[in-house]
């Protein structure tokens, strides 16, 4: 690192008292062949969790497998493990599992009472190993991924990014939709998840990343983990399809809800971007500004206003994309959606005056107070360990925000925000 | 069933947080320097922490005259109104990247704010400067009546936190249990007055009425900065509210939403191995994608249960509210098991869900803001100790002791006839109870 920028570094962060350094937990980093094992002790933790993420993602399928891969990580979790569900054995020891697709793998988060984790960690191991797929058991998981589709229909939001990361992926099949429909899923048999796992649940280019108490692991779990699939690795399917024509960005649907949602979708950097830091900055800047101009500040954080308009930045997607989103139930959501477009405009135009340091402290709120819970925290663990980073995803976060200039969120903002994609989730005539 | 996404400020929200700590880290607590006590849970590989305070006071009033909603725009209003720096709490807050959180219960009010880690010192002398010693005028005043004013329609339309508080006003008859701590409309609102607020305030938030709780990344360094006070003295004695002596069966109520409500009286928080019976019972049967009742309506994604053990002084409040298109199935769902839990499990069965009680608890003080929530609670409802999140243990005993016979028998004793309110969006015909 320059000797500068270290200076101005380390300025900026005795500046900035809101932006704390926090002391990094007893973490650490190893390789297991071609696994990445990560581990954050935290000695006040009430429960341990891992998180076990294997390349077996959205972009393994074909489009017309959509919904494979969810179908085949719900088939583990019901496999039977001692005359059982994992999921209900795991429950029963003091523990939970649950899975989520992403882009390019699948994310397995495994939690319990620190005594409980021997027992815990040995069930999944043992069903993520030799998972039963069975036409019964894929006939259960394939009901429960119908379930979790209807109700992920009722969260206008959600339909909104569904449609957005369709537009925004590189490959056809990993923007489709994580779940499926129940019209793909009814497709898709048996023989279909035993080799999707077949061929994709192997060991290398997977993560295994535990926070909390990790001392109360059996000896050798990150071994255990690494070691659970078979060596190799398994293929992304690259699916093209051809560009939409027409000049609009726009998609339109219509959902059972009381009010539209207006949902804008930008490009972001992604975590070891040096643009990094300055999108945080800018996120928390569009997110405090449209409360602001919305009429909605309260004197309380968490209210129907801080609920219906802002911004997610989704650092940890695949792609990267930064997302402005308006409720109609909050009063006019037209002009406040234009208001938010306007508001980006202008930030790409012009340099901020005065000092950003509010803004700065917010992103470093939002993000430190987001990383509270252990899933969090395993999560980032991995994601910033990866390429062989520090896991201290806290720390390196807060630098980055701390040494954010005006100048650079301009920067961050023209090269980024232009040309949104836009959704529009409105109510259906009856609704 | 779907889960209903409650707001963090919702009435029920630190209610719900049963939270248990197997091996809960050491906590220090003792007095503050001008009036008051502290307790303190640090855990220092977090970026954040929580400064909360916590009272005991009506949330009506002092007075002979009920004022719904009264302690909830004062503990507004002293959080909106300039301190020495010109900022108020609630900028500061913000200014500093942080979060506030005001909930108001009858008889309990907690007030936290979630920082990054290095600004705790700064928010907690900001906030007992804002409590210890109240300057509220009319602008604070203001901004407290327009927060007021988007609760009171938030909780309009929330099935649960309307038939929480018709419920109460069932079960208790005297105040201010029976009276809800949200002001009930703009009039409510507006009627309460700056010299009532101002008086409640510095009656209600004296420092030696106040717990300060700090958890997630904290130091000593943090009690340093408090330096307001109104001097020694002893925290008030737990409100309780009168039961009602007979209540009716049956109640009908016309609101915004419908729904359905049933609660039951339940034991006092010094009767620890019941309460935590009827904890359990909430668990097994009402929790989220794994409760027995949740898990047979997870098909119909159109109607929602939720159940709950509200730990109160005494008496604490067993409650379960359906709303949505099929409440009458779910009410029969409801009540066919809430009749087996009167016959005990059988031991398998018991032991695989008192694990699962004991996880579900931990996972819900996993935040500073949860654990603050948690040890506020307990500690303004009479039984520190017994908090789940408190290093004594106690709670995790327990529910470590529970049996299945024990909790039959706590089902039998408490949970045999409910109170039932219907809530209707249609006035209900001449003569019925309303």
């Amino acid at each position: 690192m320059p000797r500068p920028f270290v200076a101005a570094l380390a300025a900026a962060l005795c500046m900035l008292p809101a932006i704390a350094r926090a002391d990094a937990p007893p973490m650490g980093v190893q390789r297991a062949g071609n696994v990445t094992i990560v581990r954050q002790t935290d000695p006040a933790a009430l429960l341990v969790g891992v998180e076990y993420v294997v390349p077996a993602g959205l972009d393994r399928q074909t489009l017309t497998q959509s919904g494979l891969s969810a179908l085949t990580a719900e088939s583990i979790l019901r496999t039977p493990v001692a005359g059982v569900p994992l999921a209900d054995a795991i429950a029963a020891k003091g523990g939970s599992v649950h899975w989520n697709v992403e882009a390019n793998d699948v994310r397995f988060y495994v939690e319990s009472l620190p005594e409980d984790a021997p027992a815990v960690t040995a069930l999944f191991l043992s069903a993520v190993a030799k998972p039963d797929f069975s036409a019964a058991t894929v006939d259960a998981a394939r009901a429960s991924v119908d379930r979790k589709f209807a109700a992920r229909q009722q969260a206008a939001l959600q339909v909104g990014l569904d449609m957005l990361a369709r537009e925004a992926s590189p490959s056809a099949n990993s923007g489709s939709p994580e779940l499926g429909s129940p019209a793909s899923l009814a497709q898709l048999s048996a023989n279909d998840a035993a080799a999707f796992y077949a061929r994709n649940y192997r060991r290398d280019g997977s993560v295994v990343s535990a926070a909390g108490r990790v001392d109360a692991l059996p000896a050798g779990w990150g071994e255990s983990f690494a070691n659970a699939l078979p060596p190799g690795s398994g293929k992304a399917i690259f699916v093209h399809l051809p560009a939409l024509e027409g000049s609009s960005r726009q998609f339109v649907t219509h959902r059972d809800i009381g009010a539209p949602w207006l949902i804008a979708q930008y490009p972001a950097p992604p975590i070891d971007s040096k643009d990094f830091g300055a999108m945080l900055v800018l996120s928390a800047f569009i997110q405090r500004t449209l409360l602001d101009v919305s009429g909605m500040p309260s004197v309380v954080s968490a209210t129907i206003g801080s609920r219906a308009i802002g911004s997610i930045y989704s650092f940890d997607g695949q792609p990267p994309r930064l997302t402005l989103f308006v409720n109609g139930e909050i009063g006019n959501p037209t002009q406040a959606f234009e208001t938010a477009l306007q508001l980006v405009n202008v930030l790409s135009q012009t340099r901020l005056h005065g000092s950003i340091d509010q803004f700065k402290a917010a992103a470093a709120g939002d993000f430190a107070g987001d990383a509270d819970r252990l899933e969090s925290r395993a999560s980032l663990g991995g994601l910033f360990a990866g390429e062989g980073a520090s896991p201290d995803f806290l720390n390196r976060t807060l630098a980055a925000i701390a040494a954010t200039t005006p100048d650079d969120v301009r920067r961050v903002a023209k090269k980024y925000l232009n040309d949104p994609a836009i959704a529009l989730v409105l109510p259906r005539d009856n609704s | 069933m779907i889960a209903r996404a409650l707001a963090a400020a919702a009435t029920l929200a630190v209610a719900a947080v049963l939270a248990c700590a197997p091996a809960v880290a050491a906590q220090e607590s003792g007095a503050l320097p001008q009036g008051g006590s502290y307790v303190s849970a640090p855990d220092p590989t977090l970026g954040t922490a929580s400064v909360g305070l916590w009272y005991r006071a009506p949330s009506d009033g002092y007075g002979s005259v009920s004022q719904p909603g009264l302690m909830r725009i004062a503990a507004t209003a002293a959080s909106s109104s300039k301190l020495v720096s010109g900022r108020s709490l609630s900028e500061t807050v913000r200014d500093l990247g942080g979060r506030l959180y005001i909930e108001v219960f009858p008889d309990i009010v907690g007030v936290h704010a979630v920082v990054p880690a290095a600004s705790a010192r700064r928010v907690a002398a900001a906030m007992t400067a804002a409590y210890f010693a109240p300057s509220i005028d009319a602008d604070a005043l203001k901004s407290a009546q327009r927060d007021a004013a988007v609760l009171s329609v938030e909780q309009r339309y929330s099935p649960d936190e309307t038939l929480h508080d018709l419920l109460f006003a069932q079960i208790f008859s005297g105040r201010p249990a029976s009276v809800s701590p949200v002001p009930a409309g703009v009039p409510a609102i507006t009627a309460i007055q700056l010299d009532a607020v101002t008086a409640f305030a510095k009656r209600a938030f004296r420092s030696s009425n106040a717990l300060l709780v700090l958890t997630g990344n904290v130091d000593s360094s943090v009690l340093s900065g408090v330096t307001d006070g109104t001097g020694p003295g002893a925290m008030d004695q737990p409100v309780n509210s009168t039961l009602a002596g007979s209540p009716a069966p049956l109640t009908t109520a016309t609101g915004a939403v419908t729904g359905l409500g049933l609660a039951w009286t339940g034991p006092p928080i010094s009767d620890e191995r019941s309460a935590t019976a009827l904890d359990f019972i909430s668990d097994y049967l009402f929790r989220d994608d794994t409760g027995i009742v949740s898990r047979a309506l997870e098909s119909d994604d159109a109607t929602f249960v939720d159940g709950q053990f509200v730990t109160l002084h005494d008496a604490g409040v067993m409650f379960v509210t359906i709303s949505g298109k099929n409440t009458d199935a779910a009410r029969k769902i409801v009540d066919a098991e809430l009749t087996k839990m009167q016959t005990p499990l059988d031991a398998e069965r018991f032991n695989a869900a008192r694990e699962a009680f004991l996880y579900h608890l931990a996972g819900q003080t996993e935040t500073p803001l949860e654990q603050g929530e948690n040890l506020g609670w307990y500690s303004a409802e009479g039984n520190a100790a017994y908090a789940p999140f408190s290093s004594s243990g106690a709670y995790v005993q327990a529910a470590r002791s529970l049996d299945p016979e024990f909790v039959a028998s706590v089902a039998r004793r408490y949970l045999s006839r409910p109170i039932v309110v219907q809530l209707g969006t249609v006035k209900p015909p001449k003569g019925s109870t309303s």
